[in-house]
């Protein structure tokens, strides 16, 4: 039967096509740039590794490993009996450091707001989780501006602090203000990822442990940690991923003496010392695809197998007057609290700066701004309007490649067998590999085009912003498909085998659906990081017509007609984040149907 | 060695080397080519590479495509905006790809030493000598000894400060008093113009063997390196310090009537760092003549005024029609400094790379 032939091709075509498409969009673009790190004139050289590995600045105290490494046991000795003074981290180790208090920030602000969320109910919820995963589209000029109105020395936090009578704070321009911003860019990211694990704990385990004697204590360490712990890891791994390559927040809210190592990558790429930046990019890489590698290995042997059956009940979040003698409820209000300083309060300042003047005063100027702006006809001019269809069009475009494209690799690595982990991680690298290298590497490939039999090949617009996009946002599928699907009971599947239908039939109508949770959260993720692309998208939008929000929010950002200030971008700013709020309720509702 | 040198005696030098070495090739490989004629009216489409806040609604660009398809009824002006402005060029003829374009629109001077110092041949061809307007450039403002490089407008760099807050500092060594501990704010030089102008500036008065003792000393008292423009004037406006490394034209922003208080432009040392933009056209240009004529245009002293309040910048010619009150808002420094190509040439990547490593390690 026809049909039935198509459908046993059907996921070794998936295969193929996926390799085709990161080929073209990722694995060949990137590898055009990182050569320059191990190729010298086209014969393989370690120079410049050893030069940036030999070099203080970067490595600190460990460049005695690649300039003497005999005379390390000796230092360490020294360093010992002269009391363990302070080290140097170099710029690897600092940004390493960084990265750990950020993973750690995100961590403790996120993991309650997931238990919150999968365990408790109150009005809004769902509307409340689909809108968590906002922060990660916003650019971080915007952040920057939010944290400024609501964090600087004259921000909204300091003008309530002074009001209340506790002092001030002096928060911007330190390694805290980073780390805060940090968690506000991944902490969603911990909740999203943990909370649909959590709702997918199946409550008949939980009961059956209870009523075998089980404390609630015992049961959530032998049921309920097991099922949401590789998730959390996953969560904790790609934050620290990110801002271990974390560049333009840095700068934004930092200060150029808490660079990371990204940001020396982009200040290669600026002076065109390409060798330079692809060593760093490499190490980079190399350092992230390694954690990657070990976390997989870990999340294998820890899989365990659920069935697919109702979520944990949800307890009230208010029960009238009683709410006040529940500390867990208290505690939870205390969260609510530090989550709206944190998260709602850069947004909302965000909203307020775009309807106030320089002088303080109410203005509605930037909003006539965007309006004329959409009604000019001038040359050159970005109009808001097709910068919104164009994001919801790319970010449709990717949803839809995105999630086959990472369901097919979290078939392949759930499979099993040798190197899969390896396979796995490697597939995974559109996450460990830094921004800047991607959009170098697409400029030299795609945009000027690459020499394939006397033609020179060129490629930009639409389609390839969104194989772009949808290379950058399948990881994020597989990380929340795979656990889901390698925890599925293989005996789902093996029925419907057994009854005849073919592996496409049996993923489609029986295996999807039970994890429809996870699709449904890597789908959402696929969204927004298309939404919030920048580097890529304002490198492949051939002429002018092919801009996105973002990319239209940062040429309002150098537009001077209303004067020297953010009033325009943060109007576009605003848009930008009502249009994805609304965009991911709807994804949310949209796929509402499709879970348990 | 005193390194300073005005940009006036190095034009003029400029000028003079290239009229001695007119019968020869010029440095960096490049023959110049014969000055192209137009036959006829003048017709077809000219490309126009410049960065984004050059072209839309309100700008110079968009003020300059109107004016000149105007003059020329048969001409079409287009802009393309690469997202990593001139690198893109540079990286383009590197790898063998087309150009794409005439001219382009808002080179720096480091932008056109890195350029000569990526590639063998020159990826612009001269103009200079080729221009009716030539003679009415500012020379303090010339910056390409070969001429292809031509200034359209200038910037500039000077201190914006409160001064109801504080006194403009009168000397670089005041920047390191008690009194201005945490006053001040610049820009990442690795990526940003005025970032970089007031390094070369510290450069300038301090010397290559000096700098870098002085910002010790800089950071010491608390400056702040925040990474572009925009946020640091951001930051400035939200009152996170009280001066900013910003442009002398600040004021034009806010125009006389309003309270400037906070828009006080301090020349340190009583001078500010000239930061010329300029245009030159590709060499893979197949419209030569088209792109000088759209050139002397940018110079003609009308053309220049409007160029310059719409860029919000000082005019490159010396007898631009400007209106009154943009000539009482914008500051010309008392002394303007900048370094020469030949300067920077071979220099400015080390300079930079030392500065930013010695932040970085603090």
């Amino acid at each position: 039967m026809m049909s039935r032939w198509v459908e046993r091709a059907a996921l070794p075509v998936g295969v193929l096509a996926t390799l085709a498409t990161l080929a073209v969009v990722f694995y060949y673009p990137v590898a055009t740039v990182l050569a320059e790190a191990v190729l010298d004139a086209g014969s393989p050289t370690l120079g410049p590794l050893l030069d940036v590995l030999s070099d203080p600045f970067y490595t600190g105290v460990a460049h005695h490993l690649f300039v003497d490494p005999l005379g390390v046991p000796a230092g360490l000795l020294d360093w010992i009996a002269r009391g363990f003074p302070d080290v140097r981290l170099g710029l690897f180790g600092f940004t390493a450091y960084q990265a750990a208090l950020s993973t750690v920030a995100s961590v403790v602000l996120g993991l309650p707001g997931a238990y919150v969320l999968s365990r408790y109910d109150f009005r809004g919820r769902r509307t409340l989780r689909a809108l968590t995963i906002v922060p990660f589209v916003l650019p971080s000029i915007m952040v920057a501006v939010g944290f400024v109105a609501m964090f600087g020395r004259t921000g909204l936090l300091n003008d309530v602090l002074t009001g209340l009578g506790l002092g001030r704070v002096e928060l911007l321009y330190t390694l805290e203000a980073i780390i805060v911003a940090h968690a506000f860019y991944n902490a969603p990211l911990v909740t999203r990822l943990v909370t649909t694990a959590w709702e997918s704990v199946d409550r008949r385990q939980v009961e059956s442990a209870r009523a075998m004697g089980a404390s609630p204590l015992s049961a959530f360490r032998d049921v309920v940690l097991p099922a949401i712990l590789p998730s959390l890891l996953t969560a904790a791994l790609l934050t620290f991923v990110f801002t271990f390559m974390s560049f333009p927040i840095v700068l934004a809210l930092g200060d150029l003496r808490l660079a990371t190592v990204e940001v020396w990558v982009f200040a290669r790429v600026q002076a065109l010392d390409l060798s330079e930046a692809a060593t760093l990019a490499t190490l980079e890489t190399v350092l992230s695809l390694a954690l990657t590698y070990l976390y997989l290995r870990y999340e294998a042997r820890q899989r365990s197998t659920s069935g697919a059956g109702q979520s944990l009940p949800r307890k009230s979040l208010t029960v009238g007057w009683q709410t006040l003698r529940s500390p867990t409820r208290l505690a939870i209000f205390a969260y609510g609290v530090v989550a709206v300083v944190v998260f709602v309060g850069p947004l909302l300042s965000l909203l307020v700066e775009s309807v106030t003047a320089p002088d303080g005063s109410f203005t509605t100027a930037y909003y006539e701004f965007l309006l004329a702006q959409q009604a000019s006809t001038a040359v050159g001019t970005t109009r808001p309007l097709p910068a919104i269809v164009n994001s919801i069009v790319y970010g449709v475009g990717t949803l839809a490649l995105a999630v086959p494209m990472g369901v097919v690799v979290a078939i392949l690595a759930t499979r099993g067998g040798r190197g899969s982990r390896l396979a796995e991680a490697i597939l995974t690298a559109p996450l460990a590999v830094s921004g800047i290298v991607v959009g170098l590497g697409l400029l030299q490939t795609m945009v000027f085009g690459t020499v394939l039999f006397g033609y020179r090949l060129t490629a930009a617009g639409p389609i390839a912003i969104v194989a772009a996009h949808a290379a950058a946002a399948y990881p994020f599928v597989t990380r929340n498909v795979a656990p889901a699907l390698g925890g599925l009971d293989s005996r789902y599947r093996d029925a419907a085998r057994s009854l005849g239908a073919t592996r496409l039939r049996a993923l489609l109508e029986i295996e999807l659906p039970l994890i429809g949770a996870a699709v449904l959260a890597g789908a959402a993720f696929a969204f927004a990081i298309s939404v919030g692309e920048f580097d890529s998208t304002v490198l492949l939008a051939e002429g002018v017509d092919s801009y996105t929000m973002p990319v239209a929010l940062e040429r309002y950002v150098n537009n001077r007609s209303l004067g020297p200030n953010l009033g325009p971008a943060t109007a576009m700013g605003t848009v930008l984040l009502l249009v994805t709020g609304l965009s991911f309720v709807a994804i949310d509702r949209l796929g509402g149907r499709w879970e348990p | 060695m005193r390194r300073r040198t005005y940009l006036k005696t190095a034009g003029a030098a400029t000028i003079a080397g290239l009229a001695g070495c007119a019968a020869t090739p010029t440095g960096n490989g490049t023959d110049r080519p014969p000055r192209a004629t137009i036959d006829g009216t003048p017709s077809g489409t000219l490309t126009v590479a410049t960065y984004s806040s050059f072209t839309g609604e309100g700008t110079a660009g968009n003020y300059l495509k109107q004016a000149f398809e105007d003059e020329y009824p048969n001409v079409t002006v287009e802009f393309t905006v690469p997202a990593n402005g001139v690198n893109q060029y540079i990286q383009r003829k590197r790898s063998g790809a087309s150009i794409d374009a005439d001219l382009y629109v808002g080179i720096n001077t480091d932008d056109l030493v890195r350029a000569d110092a990526e590639l063998d041949d020159s990826l612009f061809m001269h103009s200079q000598d080729y221009l009716d307007r030539k003679d009415a450039l500012k020379p303090a403002l010339e910056i390409d000894p070969q001429g292809r490089a031509v200034p359209y407008d200038t910037g500039y760099i000077s201190l914006v400060y409160d001064e109801s807050a504080i006194d403009a500092p009168a000397t670089f060594d005041d920047l390191l008093d008690p009194t201005y501990e945490d006053s001040l704010i610049t820009q990442n030089a690795q990526q940003s113009d005025p970032g970089k102008a007031f390094l070369l500036w510290t450069i300038d008065a301090k010397g290559e063997d000096g700098y870098l003792d002085y910002w010790a000393d800089l950071l010491d008292n608390g400056v702040q390196i925040l990474d572009d423009w925009q946020p640091a004037y951001n930051a400035y406006m939200n009152e996170e310090a009280p001066m900013v490394v910003s442009y002398s034209t600040d004021q034009v922003f806010y125009g006389a009537d309003a309270d400037l208080t906070r828009h006080q432009i301090g020349f340190i040392e009583d001078q500010g760092y000239a930061n010329p933009e300029t245009m030159a056209r590709f060499e893979a240009t197949d419209q030569p003549a088209l792109a000088r004529l759209f050139m002397d245009f940018i110079l003609q002293p009308e053309v220049q005024g409007q160029v310059a309040e719409r860029n919000v910048q000082f005019p490159a010619v010396t007898d631009a029609q400007l209106d009154e009150t943009f000539a009482e808002l914008a500051h010309e420094p008392p002394e303007a400094v900048t370094f020469t190509y030949d300067q920077l040439q071979g220099k400015v990547d080390t300079w930079t790379d030392e500065w930013a490593r010695q932040v970085a390690s603090k």
